[in-house]
């Protein structure tokens, strides 16, 4: 035998005994199951991102905690809309996940859903309710509006530069109260808005908070997902405003608070009546008075008469849920769009694709 | 003593499937040990990786599903390549064959069952719409001598926005405007069902959607094979590849070539576009968190060269690949870091890329006394 044929054969006869230990090794792992109710999570970026998923893999863990062994939670982080999230519940229903949370829109379709009927879906920011869906979200314009008066008032400058995701009405109307709280702190402010297109791109979003510093903005906003803006803004020492998650440790000196969500307690009612038996579709959107939507805690530059504005605009809020988009409200071009005394419907809020006077950029992306 | 990399004088047949398989086996050790590393069971985490890619209930389906594009991908560039004509704009010509279909479809369908005519529309203005985006930078480098390699790239992008453009920034023909879900959150028009190109049934695992693209891609490897092997077309694109003076002094006309084998490199990318929308989204995907985020274009660079440019070595390859990115979502989770499934897909299609050059090389140990006296074989990589 040559030294070649004898090498071959050591190939085949690893391959093979590989081969047969991993036969032998799935035969005997699949289908372990210890009882336990299992609930997985699907983020668009990473479970740590000091943003959007951050917050809702604190949900996760709260659920977790409060459950303890009696449920199985787990997480998918990075995943795309479409095939991968296809993917991804597919693997999720065969290892016998009962409860999905759908934490970005676009994920659920009534396809998808159609075709695991044994699993129920929880989609955050969207509208499709079905059989086995259910959607949820919260008026985060309420406090993302109470946030824009703590970056009106430290603004020293005449511009805030806001850096948003997707052309969509969920920022949209993101936008436009982070403008009216300016507005109401500080008459006149302008917000301008650079557009990544896409909800968590640290490179982009740094890329993005740069060019507005560039154009003269003195204090950052955002609507993305993660805390490269507020890095940014920490670099150059100007103030800047967070989104999702209470992210002061990325920019300490620069910190003035951010419009959070508190997602635990509504994960776990939702987890606990599917647990029960008791969990039927439906559509939630979590306020200010709930304790849904949140203030992070205040950093150094929010003085004491923002803190007490932000105060008072709280308590109306509080009382009247999406109080901000009351009229007279003008849209970029100067032209009347909700008159005098008028409020914003729900469905209104969730189709806004105009911008109020005062932001700088197109709502068309 | 000096380690030298040479050109093989013969290359042994077993060679081309030993050099693999150790390259494989030799990945799975080095990941063993990342896995050790961190904390995981490398045998549970492969056990559960080859059970999420092919071996539990649903799971080809689900592989299916990334391997379709990536087959078209992969024969997309192993046609440009093998003729050293590098078009790394699969991703871009992948976007335009989605764009063009979605539109043939959404306007030639109707009500009803799958119908073989608008689906055949789709595959042919698929193939056209990547075709036509590939013509660009074919005639920039046919006629201009431009590097085909960043036109082709940087063609991409342009595509890209276009894709989102069309769904995100406008009130486009393939955007949903009617119904109030369509003014939350822009969508693609859903395709009428008809234009739905049906799933094939196999009675396996549980019961596995073949998607009509899968067979299409079969079909478009047998003729690539058929092209490139049997006729005097594709002898003259391998005599291009290997030397383009000698095929210049056999009088093979060398543009004409080029934009050709571009054209069938974006035709086939273009395929798998079409594919997109009638298999899977059954509407365009302008969301930049969706196709665009998969990169099918790009790792159809990586399933060509493990494939070698052959046809049907690219579809085995294609459902591999496919596989490992299928179980890669399996796999991560709460205690199975993501980025640790992009460490061991790295390592394995690394070592796998690596792996390749000792089919046509091997290592040899120079000793030094013999350095002075040697002259370097042809060829020989230092």
């Amino acid at each position: 035998m040559t030294k070649r044929k004898l090498a071959l054969g050591a190939i085949v006869l690893v391959a093979a005994v590989a081969a047969v230990a991993l036969a032998v090794g799935v035969t005997a792992g699949s289908a372990k199951s210890n009882g336990a109710f299992k609930a997985a999570w699907i983020y668009v970026g990473p479970y740590n991102d000091g943003g959007w998923s951050q917050a809702h893999d604190e949900g996760r863990l709260y659920v977790q905690k409060a459950l303890g062994k009696a449920v199985q939670t787990t997480y998918k982080e990075n995943i795309a809309v479409g095939a991968q999230f296809a993917q991804t519940v597919a693997s999720l229903a065969a290892q016998g996940y009962k409860l999905i949370f759908a934490t970005s829109y676009g994920y659920v379709t009534p396809q998808l859903a159609q075709k695991y009927p044994n699993v129920d879906f929880e989609q955050a920011t969207g509208t499709y309710v079905g059989k086995n869906v259910s959607e949820y979200f919260g008026a985060a314009e309420d406090t993302v509006f109470l946030s824009g008066i703590a970056a009106g008032a430290a603004a020293k400058c005449n511009t805030i530069g806001f850096v948003v995701a997707y052309p969509i009405p969920e920022v949209i109307r993101h936008t436009n109260a982070f403008a009216l709280g300016a507005q109401l702190a500080h008459p006149g402010i302008k917000v301008r808005i650079v557009w990544t297109n896409s909800w968590y791109d640290p490179a982009k979003e740094k890329k993005a908070a740069q060019s507005l510093h560039g154009a003269g903005a003195c204090v950052l906003g955002q609507n993305v997902d993660s805390p490269s803006t507020g890095e940014y803004a920490e670099s150059v020492g100007i103030p800047w405003v967070g989104y999702d998650s209470d992210a002061h440790q990325f920019a300490p000196k620069s910190w003035l608070t951010a419009s959070v969500y508190n997602w635990g307690p509504y994960y776990l009612r939702r987890v606990k009546a599917a647990m029960g038996g008791s969990w039927k579709p439906g559509f939630y959107y979590g306020t200010i008075a709930d304790g849904f939507t949140k203030l992070a805690p205040y950093g150094k530059g929010v003085d004491t008469k923002a803190r007490q504005l932000i105060a008072k605009q709280w308590m109306r809020l509080k009382k009247n849920r999406g109080a901000e988009f009351t009229g007279p409200l003008y849209d970029q071009s100067g032209k009347l769009r909700v008159p005098k005394g008028k409020k914003l419907t729900v469905s209104q809020l969730y189709s806004m694709n105009w911008l109020v006077k005062g932001v700088i950029g197109s709502p068309k992306g | 003593m000096r380690l030298t990399v040479e050109r093989r004088l013969e290359q042994p047949r077993w060679l081309g499937l030993v050099v693999p398989v150790v390259s494989v086996v030799f990945a799975l050790l080095v990941a063993a040990l990342v896995l050790l590393a961190t904390g995981h069971d490398p045998l549970s985490s492969y056990r559960q990786l080859f059970d999420a890619a092919f071996l539990s209930t649903g799971s080809i389906d689900q592989t299916l599903i990334a391997a379709t594009p990536l087959a078209f991908t992969g024969l997309a560039a192993a046609a440009a390549f093998r003729m050293r004509v590098f078009n790394i704009g699969a991703e871009g010509q992948l976007y335009l064959g989605a764009i063009v279909a979605a539109a043939a479809g959404l306007y030639l369908g109707g009500r009803g069952g799958a119908s073989p005519g608008v689906i055949a529309a789709m595959v042919v203005a698929g193939a056209g719409g990547g075709a036509a985006w590939a013509a660009i930078p074919g005639v920039l480098r046919a006629f201009f001598r431009t590097s085909e390699i960043l036109t082709s790239l940087m063609l991409n992008y342009v595509a890209g926005y276009l894709l989102t453009y069309l769904i995100f920034q406008s009130e486009s023909y393939w955007r949903q405007t009617t119904g109030f879900n369509a003014k939350v959150f822009p969508t693609g028009k859903p395709l009428p069902s008809n234009a739905v190109w049906p799933p094939w049934l196999l009675h396996a695992q549980g019961g596995i959607d073949l998607p009509l693209g899968a067979g299409i891609a079969l079909l478009a490897a047998l003729a690539l094979w058929v092209l490139y092997r049997r006729t005097r077309f594709g002898f003259e694109v391998q005599v291009l590849g290997d030397s383009e003076g000698a095929a210049r002094y056999a009088g093979v006309r060398t543009r004409r070539k080029i934009l050709a084998v571009m054209a069938i490199s974006g035709a086939l990318a273009g395929i798998g576009g079409a594919s997109q929308v009638g298999d899977f989204a059954h509407a365009l995907d302008g969301d930049p968190n969706g196709l665009q985020k998969q990169g099918y274009g790009y790792s159809g660079i990586v399933v060509a060269a493990l494939g070698r440019y052959n046809p049907f070595a690219v579809l085995l390859i294609a459902f591999l690949i496919g596989g490992l990115d299928n179980a890669g979502n399996t796999l991560q989770g709460a205690n199975f870091p993501s980025g640790l499934v992009g460490v061991i897909q790295g390592i394995i299609l690394f070592s796998a890329l690596g792996g390749e050059l000792l089919v046509r090389h091997r290592p040899r140990v120079v000793r030094r006394a013999s350095v002075a006296e040697a002259t370097p074989l042809p060829g020989a990589v230092q």
